[in-house]
């Protein structure tokens, strides 16, 4: 039975303080970056991402690194890596990946066997634990969100452009190349700081299912954008403190509540567009010939 | 007299390990208009690609408004944002959070990062205004992905018309289109072309639109084959060397 007095012990608790503040500002970042990640058709490219991680953690362990240093750079070089082999491989993008994400998760498994000490924190690592954040993670995520805001927000046109038609954006002066690279690096430092709270096997859905609620509800670009990283971070939150008052996993509870809002916004958008739409085609009958 | 807007001198293109477009030399003179024709895999859109620094270049040269392109397909700021493209598609698959007053208004903004509240007031008065001239004032809340190809196109041409240009390059921009849809298509490039003074490259398949509406054709097919007037270039036997002996070109006798 969850009563307000569970829910205040809970809540008085500091690794619950900064599980929340954690989760709040990991789910705004996942929906910010996803709601460019998702129109350009990047969705299984942050999944290949998290199930690299695992890969970047153990060969930390295998050489006696903190497995969290080592996260950061390997992501980056990984992410760099495999966009190369999809910009230069003439296979779909989809097979690629699948190759990839397997093969790097099946190497982790493999070598995390010979690691004695850590068989125990699979589980951690493959659904995260978001009540170990601490506050220097807090720290990074923060800035991290500052840094993806900072650059989305000056970038707006450049990333539009490039997810419609690369040859329109190269045209009219974005540096498409530089554009692509750097927003993969972003996801990829994304990813790889978001693992420790959200783990290896849930991550792509911090990244997609916001984004796809928001495009679902909005028709404004810079509106979209907000409305993913708040549905993100909102979703983060709910679902933490229904993990936090139920005892149940907490990166599994953010997702079934990411979910349930996906389904509301499929609900609320289906309404949206009947209101929306019948206006508009009157008025274009009388207008437009096409 | 007017320098030309872009000379384009012994230019060659490699894609993936052969020679797409093969020692390419013209000049498209001020406020004209050049058709690029050819059958498919002639090299038309390569070229295009060439021209606008969105490929590398094997061998030659191109100079855009007096400034040459650099090897890595760089152009000065203020010359990039003298240039318009009209692609042959967008990719808005499924539903795409993006308004057409937002999508013209990316055409107004200068190359380079950019606060989304910057000239807020001017930008909203261009985008009104490139909307009103398209005839498309009517469609300027609705999403990009909700617009029929004909509407698109348009909305593509508001993008274009958003601040003042000089160079429009249209990479088969009616592919798709219906006939009526891409009559008013023609009917307002060429309005736009005279009313900015548009200096206009295209690529077409479309051989009745390019008689009609260039002042200059390119046959490519691979290399170029000819070039000169319509007159002189889309007879018979040059289409025939152009194409392939299987084409078989006629003449509306009511454009002769």
């Amino acid at each position: 039975m969850v009563d307000t007095q569970s829910l205040a012990l809970v809540l008085a608790e500091p690794f619950m303080q900064r599980a929340l503040v954690g989760g709040l500002l990991t789910g705004a970042l996942g929906g910010l970056l996803g709601s460019v990640a998702v129109l350009r058709e990047l969705s299984f490219f942050s999944d290949a991402l998290g199930h690299s991680a695992l890969l970047g953690i153990t060969l930390g362990i295998l050489i006696g690194v903190n497995p969290t240093l080592v996260l950061i750079p390997f992501a980056v070089v990984f992410a760099i890596l495999v966009n190369q082999l999809v910009e230069r491989s003439s296979l779909p993008t989809d097979a690629l990946l699948n190759i990839v994400y397997s093969t790097s998760l099946a190497a982790a498994i493999l070598f995390l066997s010979l690691v004695e000490t850590y068989r125990g924190g699979i589980r951690q690592l493959l659904f995260g634990d978001i009540l170990g954040v601490s506050t220097l993670d807090l720290i990074v995520i923060g800035l991290l969100l500052a840094a993806a805001l900072i650059y989305l927000s000056l970038s707006m046109r450049a990333q539009v452009l490039l997810t419609l038609n690369q040859d329109l954006a190269g045209a009219v002066g974005v540096q498409t190349r530089w554009h692509r690279l750097a927003f993969i690096v972003l996801l990829a430092v994304v990813v790889a700081v978001s693992i420790k709270a959200v783990g290896v096997l849930l991550i792509s859905a911090f990244v997609v299912i916001p984004a796809c609620a928001g495009r679902l509800l909005c028709r404004r670009f810079p509106v979209y954008v907000c409305v993913s990283a708040a549905l993100g971070g909102s979703c983060a939150l709910l679902g933490l403190l229904a993990s936090g008052v139920t005892n149940l996993p907490s990166g599994p509870s953010v997702v079934m509540v990411q979910f349930l809002g996906f389904l509301a916004a499929m609900i609320l958008s289906s309404g949206i567009f009947r209101r929306r739409q019948r206006p508009v085609a009157e008025s274009l009958t009388i207008t437009s010939s096409d | 007299m007017h320098s030309p807007v872009l000379v384009v001198n012994d230019l060659s293109v490699e894609r993936s390990g052969r020679l797409a477009v093969e020692k390419v030399s013209f000049e498209l003179p001020s406020e004209s208009e050049t058709a690029v024709v050819g059958p498919n895999g002639a090299g038309k859109s390569t070229l295009v690609a060439a021209i606008l620094g969105l490929l590398p270049r094997s061998t030659g040269d191109v100079q855009i408004l007096g400034q040459p392109l650099s090897d890595n397909g760089n152009l000065p700021g203020e010359i990039r944002s003298q240039i318009a493209y009209v692609p042959q598609s967008l990719a808005l698959q499924g539903r795409f959070p993006l308004s057409v007053a937002e999508f013209v208004g990316f055409g107004f903004d200068p190359p380079g990062p950019r606060w989304p509240w910057r000239d807020r007031r001017e930008r909203q008065s261009a985008i009104e205004q490139a909307l009103d001239r398209t005839g498309c004032i009517d469609l300027r809340n609705r999403l990009l992905s909700e617009l029929s190809g004909g509407q698109l196109k348009r909305v593509m041409l508001s993008f274009c018309v958003v601040r003042p240009r000089q160079l429009l390059v249209l990479d088969e921009a009616q592919a798709g289109l219906d006939v009526p849809s891409n009559e008013r298509f023609q009917q307002l490039l060429l309005q736009l072309r005279r009313q900015e003074g548009w200096t206009v490259l295209h690529v077409s398949h479309d051989l009745d639109m390019v008689r009609r509406s260039s002042d200059q054709v390119l046959g490519l097919n691979r290399r170029l084959c000819c070039s000169g007037s319509p007159d002189h270039t889309l007879t018979p036997e040059r289409l025939i060397d152009l194409y392939g002996p299987n084409v078989v070109p006629y003449r509306h006798q009511c454009h002769g």
